[in-house]
C-alpha cells in the first residue's frame, strides 16, 4: 500500500512537472494560434483585430498567469476545447485513441510473430546459414525507412494484385499494412535482441544446472533460457509501445489512418495548443503506466529481482 | 503434415485477401449503385462547415454566393441582393425552392440563424462579415453591418458562410445542408460517406453516392488511383504526372491556381526603400525557370497579384530576367559597380532573406535568387523559419522573403488590397505605406459599383506593379488525376466546388 501510494505521489509529481515544461515551451515556441483562429490567409484583417483577439483570449498574459488558468481547469478534469474543432479536447483524444492503440497492439503482435521465431532460431543455430540470413534481415528491417516500405507495399498488395486496401480504417484488412509495415520495421530490432540475449542465457550457470538435472531441451528452453532473456526483450517492449504511440504518425499520413498522430501533426501546423497539451499529458500518463506496469513484470518474469526485492 | 495443409491454406489466405479488394462499386449486387470516391489532401477534423470547407467541397451545404469559373460571383442559395446604403445595409432574396436535407423548408429565418451561429463558432468569419443584425422576413434577410462594406456579397462566397440548420444538433458530424449530397457517416480524419438528397432545388445528383477520404502524402494518393481505391484524385506527386498522362484509364486535369508566390521586401530598410533596389531585385527573379524547373512545370508565370483572367488585373508589363537590367538598377539606386560586382560605400551588399519550409518550393526560389545574387557580389543570407507571419510581425532583422498566399479567394481584389497594402494589414509585415495607394484603396472599399471597383482595384494593382512593392514569380497550379470511368468532372479553380450534381461515372 506504501509503496503504491508512494508510487501515485511520483506520477502526480511527474505529470505536474510534465504540465509546466510542456505547457512553458509551447508558449514560448514559434507560432500564434489567433493568426490561424483568424484564418488571416483567407480573411482580411488587421494586426490591430489580431491583438485585440490575442487579449480576450488571455494570450498575452504573463506564462505563469496562463499556466495557473489551465492548471484550474485540469484539476476539474477539463483541458478545454481544440480551436480547430471547438470540441473538448478529451472527447477529441478519447476519440483518436482506440484506433492508435489497435495499430499499436497490432504492430507488436506482428512484430512478436516476426521476431520470437527468426531470433529464437538466430540464436540456436548460431554461425550457420540461418543466422546469416536473419541478420540480413534485421540489418534490412532497420535501414529501410518505414514510409518507403509502406509504399512498396501498397504498391505491391494494392496496385499489383489488389488484395489490400491502399488506405483508411474499417476493416481487418485496412489494418494489415500499416501493422505490417510498422511491424518489419521494428521486428528488425527485437531480432537481434532476441539472439544475443538467447545467448547469454544459454551460457549461464542455471542451464547448465537444469541440464544437469536432467530436464528436457524444450523445458530448459521455454521455462529457463526463454524466460530468462524475456527481461531486455520486455524493456525494449516498454519503450516501444511508447514510442510507438507518438510514432506512428508517419503511418498515419501514409495509409490514411486516423489515429492520435495524424490528430496532433494537424494541432501542431495550426498551433492548437489545448491538444498538443492534452496529448502530451495522455502520452505521459500512458507511458507511465506501462512501465509501471513492466516494472511489476520482472518480478515475475526474473525470480532474482523478487528476491532481491524481499530482502530489502 | 503442414505440407498436406499448405496449399488449402494459401488458397484460403488469398480468397480472403481478394475478398477485401476495393472493388465493390457494384455493392449489394445492384449495378444501378453510382458511386465514386475522392482523394483529397485536405484532413478534415471536423465536418462543421463553420470551421471547414469540407462540407462545402463536398456538395453537403452551400453558400448564399458563389464564384463561377469565369471568376466571377453569382447567385446560388440567394436569389438576388440589392443595398440601399452603399453597402451598409443589404437586403437578400433567399430561393423559394430549397429545402434543407432534413425537409425544412429554407428561409430568411433558416439563414439568419445560420449566420448567427457563424459568427458566434468562427472569428474569422465575425472579423470578416463585420455583421450588426439581421432582420428575417420570409425569404428576405436584412443584414447590417457594422460599416460599409461594399464587397460583402464577396465575402458570403466563403465556404465557412455555408448555411446549414441551425437547430439540427451534431453539426460537427452531420451538418444538415441544402446540397445534393446529405452526410451518411463521417469519420473525422479518414472519410466521409454522402448519399444523394433526392429533393435538391437544382435537380437530383447524378451518382447515388460518394466518398470523400483523405490522405496528406502524394504517392499513396497516386497509388490510391491507380489501385482503384479513389476515382478522383487531387494532387498527385508531381513527378508521377507524366506517367498518369500516358495511362488510357487515367485523365488529368491541371487549371493555374488563385495562389501567388511572391517575394516580400521589408520597406523600412534603407536599401530597399529605393525603388530602383527593389527592381534590381525584380530583374534577378527568373520567372521561367521557376515555373519550369522549382514548381516541375506546375506554375504559370506571374506578372502581378492576380490571375490575368479577373476581371480587375491591369495590363502588365512583362517581367524580364536580366543581370545587366539589374545591375543598372543597382547603379540608379546610387551603389557603386566594381569588376561586375555591387558596392555600397566601397563595400558587398548583403540582405537577409526569410522562407519557411511548408512550401517546399519557397526555399528552392530563395536559394536560386541568392545565386543570382551572388554573380553581382551581393550576398542573401537565407534563413529558413517557423512560422513566417509572426517572425515578419515581431522583428525587423529581415530583408527580403519568400512567401505564398490565395490573393483573390472570392474573386475580389480587396481581401489582398487591404490585407497586403494598408497599414496596419495582417499581411503587410514590410510596412507598405502609399498615400496613393491607401487612397485608392480606400475609394475601393467604399465603392459600391462593380465597374467602378475593378477600375480601382486595376490602377491599385498598377500602382503596386510600378512601385514594386512586391515581386510576384508565379501561380502554382491545382492538378488532379481521375479515372477515365469518371464523367462531367472538372477541377474547379477556386477548389471550393468539388463533388456537384453533375458529376456522374460511366458504370
Amino acid at each position: 500500500m506504501k509503496r503504491f501510494s508512494s508510487r501515485l505521489m511520483e506520477l502526480v509529481l511527474f505529470i505536474l512537472l510534465l504540465s509546466f515544461i510542456s505547457f512553458a515551451f509551447m508558449k514560448l515556441a514559434p507560432g500564434d494560434p489567433v493568426r490561424y483562429i483568424l484564418n488571416i490567409d483567407d480573411v482580411a484583417v488587421s494586426e490591430e483585430r489580431i491583438n485585440e483577439l490575442r487579449e480576450e483570449l488571455g494570450f498575452n498574459d504573463p506564462l505563469v498567469i496562463q499556466y495557473g488558468k489551465w492548471l484550474l481547469q485540469f484539476i476539474k478534469l477539463d483541458l478545454g476545447n481544440s480551436h480547430m474543432t471547438k470540441q473538448p479536447v478529451i472527447e477529441e483524444l478519447i476519440e483518436k485513441l482506440p484506433a492508435t492503440i489497435l495499430l499499436t497492439v497490432t504492430s507488436l503482435f506482428v512484430m512478436t510473430i516476426i521476431a520470437v521465431p527468426i531470433g529464437t532460431i538466430s540464436a540456436l543455430y548460431k554461425n550457420t546459414w540461418i543466422d546469416h540470413v536473419s541478420r540480413m534481415f534485421a540489418l534490412f528491417g532497420a535501414s529501410v525507412p518505414s514510409f518507403w516500405l509502406g509504399l512498396l507495399f501498397i504498391q505491391l498488395f494494392s496496385v499489383k494484385f489488389g488484395w489490400l486496401p491502399s488506405m483508411g480504417m474499417g476493416t481487418i484488412q485496412h489494418l494489415i499494412l500499416p501493422a505490417l509495415t510498422l511491424g518489419i520495421a521494428m521486428a528488425a530490432v527485437y531480432v537481434r535482441l532476441l539472439r544475443s540475449s538467447l545467448l547469454e542465457s544459454l551460457g549461464q550457470d542455471f542451464i547448465r544446472a537444469a541440464k544437469a538435472r536432467g530436464l528436457s531441451n524444450g523445458r530448459i528452453f521455454f521455462f529457463h533460457a526463454f524466460r530468462h532473456c524475456l527481461v531486455p526483450v520486455i524493456t525494449l517492449f516498454g519503450v516501444s509501445l511508447g514510442s510507438l504511440l507518438g510514432g506512428t504518425v508517419i503511418i498515419e499520413v501514409l495509409f490514411s489512418y486516423p489515429g492520435i498522430g495524424k490528430l496532433v501533426v494537424e494541432a501542431i501546423v495550426r498551433r492548437d495548443f489545448p491538444i498538443i497539451q492534452g496529448y502530451i499529458l495522455f502520452m505521459g500518463l500512458f507511458v507511465t503506466v506501462i512501465n509501471s506496469l513492466i516494472d511489476v513484470s520482472y518480478r515475475y518474469l526474473n525470480p532474482e529481482v523478487r528476491l532481491k526485492e524481499g530482502r530489502s | 503434415m503442414l505440407k498436406k495443409y499448405s496449399l488449402p491454406l494459401i488458397l484460403l489466405l488469398s480468397l480472403g485477401l481478394s475478398a477485401c479488394s476495393s472493388n465493390a462499386k457494384e455493392d449489394d449486387g445492384n449495378p444501378k449503385v453510382k458511386e465514386l470516391t475522392f482523394l483529397s489532401n485536405f484532413p478534415s477534423e471536423t465536418l462543421d462547415p463553420h470551421l471547414n470547407y469540407t462540407a462545402v467541397r463536398a456538395g453537403v451545404n452551400e453558400t448564399l454566393v458563389k464564384i463561377n469559373e469565369e471568376m466571377e460571383i453569382e447567385p446560388w442559395l440567394a436569389e438576388s441582393w440589392t443595398t440601399t446604403d452603399k453597402g451598409h445595409t443589404w437586403n437578400f432574396k433567399i430561393r423559394n425552392n430549397v429545402t434543407f436535407q432534413n425537409g425544412e423548408k429554407l428561409d430568411a429565418e433558416a439563414v439568419k440563424k445560420s449566420l448567427e451561429r457563424n459568427i458566434e463558432v468562427s472569428e474569422a468569419m465575425k472579423t470578416a462579415l463585420n455583421i450588426k443584425e439581421m432582420k428575417a422576413d420570409g425569404q428576405q434577410l436584412k443584414i447590417v453591418t457594422n460599416e460599409p462594406l461594399p464587397h460583402f456579397p464577396s465575402e458570403l462566397v466563403h465556404p465557412n458562410t455555408a448555411i446549414l440548420d441551425a437547430d439540427e444538433k451534431d453539426i460537427e458530424e452531420k451538418p444538415v445542408g441544402t446540397g445534393p449530397f446529405k452526410t451518411a457517416s463521417f469519420s473525422p480524419g479518414n472519410k466521409l460517406e454522402l448519399e444523394r438528397y433526392d429533393a435538391y432545388w437544382a435537380g437530383k445528383a447524378k451518382l447515388s453516392k460518394a466518398t470523400f477520404t483523405f490522405n496528406e502524402d502524394a504517392n499513396a494518393r497516386t497509388l490510391a488511383l491507380q489501385s482503384g481505391d479513389a476515382d478522383i484524385v487531387y494532387r498527385p506527386s508531381i513527378e508521377s504526372m507524366e506517367s498518369l498522362k500516358n495511362d488510357s484509364s487515367i485523365k488529368t486535369d491541371i487549371a493555374p491556381s488563385f495562389r501567388t508566390h511572391l517575394l516580400m521586401y521589408n520597406t523600412k530598410d534603407e536599401n530597399l526603400k529605393n525603388l530602383h533596389v527593389r527592381k534590381a531585385f525584380d530583374y534577378l527573379i527568373d520567372r521561367e525557370e521557376v515555373a519550369s524547373s522549382v514548381m516541375a512545370g506546375q506554375a504559370e508565370r506571374a506578372e502581378g497579384p492576380f490571375l490575368s483572367a479577373f476581371p480587375f488585373t491591369p495590363s502588365y508589363d512583362k517581367k524580364e530576367f536580366s543581370i545587366e537590367k539589374a545591375m543598372k538598377h543597382f547603379e540608379h539606386a546610387g551603389f557603386q559597380l566594381k569588376n561586375g560586382k555591387v558596392l555600397k560605400n566601397g563595400k558587398p551588399l548583403s540582405f537577409k532573406l526569410l522562407t519557411y519550409s511548408y512550401r517546399p518550393e519557397l526555399p528552392l526560389m530563395a536559394q536560386m535568387l541568392q545565386s543570382e545574387a551572388k554573380q553581382l557580389g551581393i550576398t542573401i543570407e537565407i534563413q529558413q523559419v517557423e512560422n513566417i507571419d509572426e517572425y515578419m510581425a515581431k522583428k525587423e532583422d529581415w530583408d527580403l522573403a519568400t512567401y505564398s498566399l490565395i490573393t483573390s479567394p472570392r474573386g475580389d481584389a480587396s481581401f489582398f488590397l487591404n490585407t497586403a497594402y494598408m497599414e496596419g494589414g495582417a499581411i503587410n509585415p514590410g510596412s507598405i505605406n502609399n498615400q496613393e495607394l491607401t487612397s485608392k484603396i480606400t475609394e475601393l472599399n467604399r465603392t459600391l459599383n462593380e465597374e467602378q471597383r475593378n477600375k480601382l482595384a486595376k490602377e491599385a494593382v498598377s500602382l503596386i506593379d510600378k512601385n514594386r512593392f512586391h515581386s510576384f514569380i508565379v501561380h502554382p497550379n491545382n492538378f488532379a488525376a481521375y479515372s477515365d470511368d469518371v464523367l462531367n468532372w472538372k477541377l474547379s479553380k477556386s477548389e471550393y466546388y468539388i463533388l456537384t450534381k453533375d458529376v456522374d461515372v460511366k458504370k
